[in-house]
């Protein structure tokens, strides 16, 4: 039986205001090694917000988030952030690059606040942006690459600092349908290869075809989940 | 991180220029301003002091304090050798000085009369460089050089002559008649309006002070500090003398300084609080431009403390890099107006002369100013950056992200 990487018990995740929103509103959900989930659902559903609280990005109101067997709930916002950098990939909608450096900077970044020797940041990210399809464009600014090729690079970031899993909140959103089938193939392919975790929040269809598994999310509730 | 800090400034040129240009003219503005207010003492100073009264004086003891003749110094008794044998003394400079009632027609007025040898007076009595027309006097010459402002005053030309009647050595009656042989402009426009120059030996024998001076100046040699060589004086063969540097002979010019110099300062911080703004302004602007950034490298693992410290340290060599700019800019500008002064003119230069001030505006070209401000702006830069810090240690990043 494969291992448990993310165990989420009871969690809620409410925000003041004059009308308080419950933007997580009791979810459990356990997800192993090697999966490929994708947590659908419309809107405001609430998977974003869950997202950012697996990724230790955000503090739930109540509820446990044992990554790997750490409860994040109770690390200090120095301790979260060291825990993202070892054990968290993240690629973002909006692809969120360091506008001032270029590919290989991009993917070796993150190995440089890992302490990590220069030869293996460079060789890792080259490595990675083969991976990907980018070979050729290690020197680009992200200005200077097209949506599609950003988002590869942010995949190539995620996994330099070999995470446990990956977080990925509407990665295909500002692809064309290209860009989106190159990406989900690369993702596919290092799922299947690397037997690396990938949980997307999204309500792309072509995303949730691809996945094996699909969390349906509705007003803060996991209304199904279902494993293909 | 030092790294990583210049390739951030390098890589935002846009950003790292705006940075360094708003430093470099908070330096500029502050240098100028000072260099101007401490530019026009230094002239001061220069022209009143350096050029015609000396840095250093020498007078029978006591002489200063009571300004009579009864106090002049006999300067058969004076060991010259010795004075002269200080290091940086250059030579001394015997000068008879005192006042007279002058007449012509029916005009009178009271004259600041100084009896001088042109041929080792110091640059600003030096007669050929300052004479409107006529020529200067030898030490046997019989003639004099009236100011520009009492000539006018007397309505009197070359050639005319003056009156002169006041009191000499021992209650004597000092009295003579001397035709004009050159008319001169002054520097110092309280000067210009009275004073009366005559060979030395003229001024002796007509203030019955055979022998004797009011005022041994000590010219100094051009590298010499007159500080030390005035202690140096006051220990070697000065028996009997009062050695007075130029503080000490011009109090008052201390106090005026002191006063305007205490106004600049207050000018200075008012400045120093807009330049804080301004500063600060291109701060906020900064930490706005780069809000969404500072999020992304804190949700993929960078610790906010070394994202803090990276962008301090980006802001401490942009604000640097500014001041030294700022500060090598403004060189060539104070030395323009040193050479350059900007004339004033109607009721400023009124206003100016009322004080005996030359109405004009020098900077200075002292380095030290422009360190001083330059190193004061770069303090206020690397405090209004802490405004970048707070702001970092504040983050949120899923709100830093949204920006």
């Amino acid at each position: 039986m494969s291992k448990a990487v993310i165990e989420v018990s009871g969690l809620h995740k409410v925000y003041e205001g004059a009308v308080p929103v419950k933007a997580v509103n009791g979810i459990d959900l356990t997800i192993t090694e090697g999966e490929f989930t994708a947590l659908k659902g419309p809107s405001g559903c609430g998977k974003t917000t869950l997202l950012n609280l697996l990724g230790g990005l955000d503090q739930p109101t109540s509820g446990s988030i044992l990554i790997d067997g750490t409860d994040i709930t109770g690390l200090s916002d120095n301790e979260l952030i060291d825990f993202r950098l070892h054990n968290i990939g993240f690629v973002f909608q909006a692809y969120n690059l360091i506008p001032v450096l270029s590919a290989t900077e991009n993917v070796s970044f993150i190995m440089l606040l890992q302490d990590r020797p220069k030869e293996e940041r460079l060789a890792r990210a080259e490595q990675l942006l083969k991976a990907v399809g980018l070979a050729g464009k290690e020197d680009k600014r992200p200005g200077q690459l097209s949506g599609g090729q950003q988002q590869r690079v942010a995949v190539a970031r995620a996994l330099a600092s070999k995470p446990k899993f990956v977080l990925a909140d509407e990665p295909t959103a500002n692809l064309d349908s290209e860009s989106t089938a190159k990406l989900l193939d690369i993702m596919e392919q290092l799922n299947r290869e690397e037997n690396m975790t990938f949980v997307f929040a999204t309500h792309d269809d072509r995303v949730i075809a691809k996945a094996k598994r699909v969390v349906s999310i509705s007003d803060g509730q996991v209304i199904s989940d279902s494993a293909k | 991180m030092l790294k990583l800090a210049w390739r951030n400034i390098w890589r935002n040129k846009g950003r790292s220029i705006i940075t360094i240009a708003a430093v470099m003219f908070c330096v500029i503005f502050a240098v100028v301003l000072r260099s101007f207010q401490v530019g026009v003492w230094e002239n001061m100073i220069h022209e009143i002091v350096g050029n015609n009264f000396g840095y250093l004086q020498i007078h029978e003891d006591g002489f200063w304090a009571d300004q009579s003749l009864d106090r002049t110094m006999d300067l058969s008794a004076v060991n010259s050798e010795e004075l002269l044998a200080v290091d940086g003394v250059d030579r001394l400079i015997p000068r008879m000085e005192s006042f007279s009632l002058l007449y012509h027609g029916s005009n009178t007025k009271g004259s600041l009369v100084m009896g001088i040898d042109p041929a080792v007076e110091l640059p600003g009595l030096q007669l050929d460089d300052i004479l409107l027309e006529g020529r200067s006097f030898t030490r046997d010459d019989s003639v004099i050089v009236v100011s520009e402002g009492l000539a006018k005053y007397f309505n009197v030309g070359l050639g005319d002559t003056l009156l002169f009647m006041g009191q000499g050595y021992h209650g004597a009656t000092a009295y003579g008649a001397f035709p004009i042989g050159g008319i001169a402009r002054m520097t110092n426009p309280e000067l210009n309006k009275q004073l009366v120059l005559m060979p030395f030996q003229k001024a002796q024998y007509m203030y019955n002070c055979t022998d004797r001076a009011t005022t041994l100046v000590v010219a100094i040699d051009e590298e010499a500090d007159y500080e030390v060589v005035g202690a140096t004086l006051k220990g070697s063969g000065a028996e009997g003398l009062e050695i007075l540097q130029w503080k000490e002979l011009f109090p008052e010019i201390i106090q005026t300084i002191e006063v305007d110099m205490a106004g600049g300062r207050i000018f200075v911080t008012i400045l120093y609080f807009i330049i804080s703004f301004v500063l600060l302004g291109t701060v906020i602007m900064m930490v706005a431009e780069r809000q969404r950034e500072f999020g992304i490298l804190v949700s993929i693992g960078m610790k906010k403390t070394k994202l803090a410290f990276v962008t301090l340290l980006e802001n401490v060599m942009l604000i640097m890099g500014g001041a030294i700019v700022g500060m090598a800019v403004v060189k060539p500008v104070q030395f323009y107006f040193k050479y350059n002064p900007i004339d004033l003119s109607g009721q400023m230069k009124e206003a100016i002369e009322q004080y005996n001030f030359e109405p004009k505006l020098y900077t200075t070209t002292s380095f030290i100013i422009n360190l001083n401000h330059g190193t004061i702006i770069f303090f206020i830069g690397v405090l209004v950056s802490l405004y970048a810090v707070v702001k970092i240690m504040k983050l949120n990043p899923i709100e830093s992200m949204r920006s």
